[in-house]
């Protein structure tokens, strides 16, 4: 059984979120919800002002604490390591959301066809030419199911009330593809692997850099590995946060 | 197992979304419920397949795969076999999926109602009636003057296609982008060493990269951008080479620099004659290269100009001690000294240099430049030592020298001393011989001299009437082609000395009304010319305010080509393939330029477009195209790909996406290398045409502002916009963000998202002192040191440490580019506070995007 991990090289990433942009049209996350995210970070006093860019996934906890308190077991992990929610038993109750420290979780208050950027059904052209999908770039791979488990656990575009976020793109994991923002990364941040395979890109990124983890104090265990870098401090201020849609 | 889910059940009680789902259920006319308890799919699904092509909306044509099922495209992938971006896409390349589907595009023609330069009002049309209307323009202008027919591209996706051979078929005036983007750095290039680029290091052997203004995380950069120079940067990196970013704001570099310069904008030629006093006073100088390959040893007589024999220029050979030309048998030129030949004290250009920078001290330029003269000596000393001047490496079983050092500039080059100051990074290369070596200075991709390094070499002011543009005008020996210079001639004509008006304009993958510096004259003039044709995939800002014809235009879902796919080391070459049907009658330029010489006569026979693209493609004997049966452009393709020896034709595009040829010669890459060294020519250190130019343009009577930088070293003086009252007091400075491209970002919305709405970009020491906060409303306000003019528009403060104090930025890609949900009220864009003419274009006619403003809480008067 692989036990599945993520390395983020900051030494790397250019801060130009194409990760969030493959991560969304492979997901079909609706406006407003980014299971990968990126930080754009600054500190210091000009002169001496210093930029990091910080991608931020969800964590895929050990000791996850949206699994914790998950009343149904929707949200639960597998024995890859992957956190996955069930989005036929979950009941949108949120507790996932406050309990994870990492702010990865996102409900949704509003069918996920809906808020899709533009208005697909309004029009016959289109409608005909996307297959009447919604959003167009509808992936059918959501619509199956994954694990030994057999549940329905990839993509956002599901149900009204329930929770979304990162899956580690399991419905390409399970096909021997790295996850979307791993694969799309024009300088190559991401690795993705196994971890008790000493060969993987994982394990040989984590033996030659420095590392850290996202609030290691508070004791999540996350599978995602920060190297070349240190974590972000009270001193840091965010640029360009994204607020999603159309505002501010 | 599998299962009726509680979900299921009160999808059908239609308790929860979806009332449809329910009357599906319940009156059977939907899916039946058996095939999810059996966990299978309810339908069959469309087989999937991937499909290549090349990425539409940014510069560099990225290869790609697309993944549909049966015909719809549900994502877009970089395709791993091309050079330039090896499986990737950067965000724009990703979010352009939505542009297939986009219910805001143009599906059928319009034809405006309404007066121009006002929002447009127009009616669908069919091509039959567009493209008639269209050719009757054309050919009543054609009839007078080809030359009244104007081409505005703004990008061309294949200037095979488009800039070569429909504009020579219709024989139109052309004009282009590159006044706005870089152009300056170009003729610098060309003229100082002949090549039709900017500059960028060889990062692959590059170990100190001087990043001059270069947006590294955004784009931007010389000839090539996204995604092929962050990766070779970013391996350059891991391989231990430094970084030095010189840029009045930190975002461009990102984390990626060992130093920041903050430098004063507008004073880079101040830093760069400096950091050239401080070598030469270091004294190491790669005497060789100087002697051997410039004109630095030529002798210049008391009038500035070189002295000749037999129209031979002079050097001064230390072993006769006589002045001998410069390529007698066994001379050995002197790089120094004065010395009394034909009666005059000569003296040799290198020496004039010394006497020209002996001013320009690091202790000078620190007043200028707000550059600390230690931090400019360490620079110096830097280039100096990592030069490793007399070094050698073999690259592929080629000897080539080895400087690894090298500066990254290009949209840099778009300020008032532009030229000039691309022309003094230059020199500082050049007295270290990093131009053309492994490691060092690059600027085009092949060692290839252009045309205009002769041209250059004697320029020549003519006579009025001048074209629109004003080519060989005495105002512009060197002319980048500025259509804001256009603008003001188009808005008095008689002032310019201009008399043929145009009368039809094509605009072509651009967005004038809203990029092109100056948006304000940009509308005046153009709006005066009596057709303009605009072709878009949307209702472009352009388009709404200027179009008398708008034509769809579509996006990935066409033919075209052939595209440059190498990464500098690599050389490939590849296609864009249509991925999908056209949306609505949305068309490819190439099919809608085959209509439109039909319909004017030039597309059959000799000299017709078929007969220009076999010459632009190199179609010859069993490939060529007939002259008299209208090709489409699969026929063009398939036939052009198998000229190139692909048997299959287009097939091998479509099944590989992208051709490698295979590595790039060392003597193609490196000046060094090459065959003849620097392909024969004498790089011009001293230039001595820009001061006979000079001469003539006094002498035709052009204004100071015109020729006063025509001199044939770069000589500092203070930008105009230096002069504006006092009140003006910070500098407004643009920049591109990833996010968009050029002025067709917005309308993706994937990456709207992610930048919605303009800011002003301030330092909060500025803003404190100006009574402000982050999101405040303020009015920018600039000034025309020239003609007193002022401008402003309103934006929303941003915070940033990462900028001077004394400077605010205002990005591209805003101001309502096109009529779109996504670009609608997003901001004013950077080009409402330019200005253009005397003082705010450079002497080559490039933009100059520099202006001084002030900001001020918006609920002022």
């Amino acid at each position: 059984m692989p036990k599945y991990a993520m390395t983020i090289d900051l030494s790397r990433c250019m801060g130009c979120r194409a990760c969030m942009v493959a991560c969304k049209v492979e997901n079909n996350t609706p406006e407003g919800q980014f299971w990968m995210y990126v930080f754009r970070l600054e500190e210091g006093e000009f002169p001496e002002t210093r930029l990091t860019f910080l991608p931020r996934p969800c964590q895929h906890c050990d000791n996850a604490p949206c699994v914790k308190v998950c009343p149904v077991g929707a949200r639960y992990k597998r024995e890859d390591g992957l956190v996955l929610t069930d989005f036929q038993r979950c009941i949108g109750c949120r507790y996932c959301e406050v309990a994870c420290p990492y702010g990865v979780n996102y409900f949704h208050w509003q069918s996920p066809k809906k808020g899709q950027y533009l208005k697909w059904g309004d029009d016959a052209e289109v409608r005909e030419r996307a297959e009447r999908e919604v959003p167009p770039w509808h992936n059918p791979d959501h619509d199956k199911r994954y694990g030994e488990e057999r549940r329905l656990t990839a993509g956002a575009v599901h149900y009204k009330g329930v929770m979304g976020k990162c899956t580690f793109c399991v419905h390409r994991v399970e096909k021997g593809l790295e996850p979307a923002c791993v694969a799309n990364c024009p300088v190559r941040v991401f690795e993705f692997g196994d971890l008790e395979d000493p060969n993987s890109s994982v394990s040989h990124k984590l033996r030659e850099a420095t590392r850290f983890r996202l609030l290691e104090d508070v004791g999540t265990e996350p599978r995602v590995y920060y190297l070349n870098g240190q974590p972000p401090t009270g001193e840091h201020r965010q640029l360009d946060a994204v607020k999603g849609g159309k505002g501010e | 197992m599998g299962t009726i889910s509680r979900r299921t059940f009160l999808k059908g009680t239609g308790a929860a979304a979806g009332t449809l789902a329910a009357e599906e259920l319940l009156f059977g006319k939907g899916k039946s419920l058996l095939p999810v308890a059996r966990g299978e799919a309810a339908t069959p699904e469309p087989a999937e397949s991937w499909a290549y092509s090349a990425c539409w909306i940014g510069k560099q044509d990225c290869g790609l795969k697309a993944r549909r099922f049966g015909d719809r495209v549900v994502k877009l992938e970089g395709n791993p076999a091309h050079p330039r971006n090896v499986g990737t896409l950067c965000p724009k390349g990703m979010a352009q999926i939505s542009a297939l589907y986009d219910p805001n595009r143009l599906r059928r023609p319009l034809i405006r109602t309404n007066e121009k330069g006002v929002p447009g009002e127009f009616r669908e049309a069919t091509w039959e009636e567009a493209i008639a209307l269209v050719a009757e323009k054309i050919k009543a202008a054609r009839a007078k003057d080809p030359k009244l027919v104007v081409w505005q591209k703004g990008r061309s996706k294949s200037s095979a296609l488009y800039d070569t051979a429909f504009t020579a078929a219709l024989g139109t005036e052309k004009l282009h982008h590159g006044a706005f983007c870089s152009d300056a750095g170009y003729r610098a290039c060309e003229y100082t060493i002949g090549l039709n680029g900017v500059l960028n290091p060889d990062y692959r052997f590059c170990k100190l990269a001087i990043h001059w203004g270069y947006n590294l995380t955004a784009g931007g950069g010389n000839k090539l951008c996204w995604i092929t120079f962050p990766r070779q940067f970013i391996n350059a990196r891991e391989r231990g080479m430094k970084v030095v970013s010189i840029d009045p704001r930190r975002h461009g570099i990102g984390p990626h620099t060992d130093t920041w310069i903050p430098i004063r904008p507008g004073s880079d030629l101040a830093l760069a004659l400096a950091l050239a006093n401080e070598i030469v006073r270091l004294g190491t100088l790669d005497t060789e290269y100087l002697v051997k390959y410039t004109n630095a040893p030529f002798l210049v007589g008391e009038d500035g100009l070189f002295l000749r024999t037999g129209g031979k220029e002079l050097v001064w050979d230390t072993a006769t001690n006589s002045a001998k030309p410069f390529d007698a048998e066994g001379v050995s030129p002197a790089l120094e000294g004065s010395y009394r030949v034909q009666g005059q004290n000569a003296k040799t250009a290198f020496e004039l240099f010394k006497e020209h920078i002996r001013e320009y001290t690091p202790e000078w330029a620190a007043g200028i430049t707000d550059v600390p003269a230690e931090q400019i000596r360490e620079l110096a000393k830097a280039i100096v030592d990592t030069a490793q001047i007399g070094s050698t490496i073999v690259v592929d079983g080629v000897e080539v020298a080895y400087r690894p050092v090298g500066i990254h500039t290009y949209h840099m080059a778009q300020q008032e001393l532009g030229f000039q100051t691309v022309r003094a990074m230059l020199l500082v290369m050049m007295l270290v011989g990093a131009v053309g070596a492994a490691g060092g200075q690059l600027s085009d991709a092949t060692w290839k001299i252009h045309a205009n390094f002769e041209k250059f070499g004697t320029l020549k002011v003519s006579e009025p009437p001048y074209n629109i543009w004003l080519s060989n005008s005495k105002w512009f020996p060197i002319n980048s082609n500025n259509t804001a210079v256009v603008s003001l001639v188009l808005q008095d004509p008689a002032k310019w000395g201009v008399e043929k008006l145009p009368e039809v304009m094509i605009v072509h993958m651009a967005n004038p009304a809203l990029a092109f510096g100056s948006q304000r004259d940009i509308v005046e003039g153009l709006k005066k010319i009596p057709f303009i044709v605009v072709i878009d995939p949307w209702l472009s800002k352009t388009a709404d305010l200027l179009a008398d014809v708008v034509l769809p235009a579509s996006t990935l879902e066409k033919y075209e080509g052939p595209l440059a796919a190498g990464d500098i080391y690599t050389d490939a070459v590849a296609l864009r393939l249509p991925l999908m049907k056209p949306l609505g009658e949305s068309r490819s330029e190439l099919e809608i330029y085959l209509d439109i010489c039909e319909a004017t006569g030039t597309l059959y026979g000799e000299k017709g477009y078929i007969d220009q693209i076999n010459q632009a493609l190199g179609l010859k004997d069993e490939f060529a195209l007939p002259l008299d049966k209208k090709p489409t452009p699969e026929e063009i393709f398939d036939r052009w790909a198998k000229a190139q020896g692909l048997k299959e034709g287009l097939a091998f595009f479509e099944q590989n996406g992208v051709w490698v040829k295979g590595p790039v010669s060392p003597k193609k890459l490196y000046g060094w290398a090459a065959e003849p060294r620097f392909g024969g020519i004498r790089h011009r250190f001293y230039g001595e045409s820009l001061l006979s130019a000079q001469r003539q343009m006094k002498a035709a009577g052009a204004e100071e502002w015109a020729w006063r930088d025509y001199t044939p070293f770069p000589t500092w003086r203070p930008p105009t916009m230096e002069s504006s009252p006092r009140e003006y007091d910070l500098y407004l400075i643009s920049y591109k963000l990833i996010e968009f491209k050029q002025s067709r970002g917005h309308q993706l919305p994937l990456v709207a998202e992610l930048a919605p709405k303009q800011h002003l970009w301030m330092n909060p020491r500025a803003a404190k002192e100006r009574g402000l906060r982050a999101g405040d409303e303020v009015w920018v306000e600039s000034h025309n040191a020239v003609t007193g003019e002022t401008k402003r528009v309103r934006a929303r403060v941003a915070l940033t440490e990462g900028i001077r104090p004394d400077t605010v930025g205002l990005p591209h890609h805003f101001g309502g580019e096109a009529r779109h949900p996504w670009a609608a009220d997003d901001g004013p864009g950077a080009a409402s506070l330019y200005y253009t003419g005397p003082g705010y274009i450079q002497m080559t006619a490039d933009q100059s995007f520099h202006v001084k403003v002030r900001v001020y809480r918006a609920k002022e008067a």
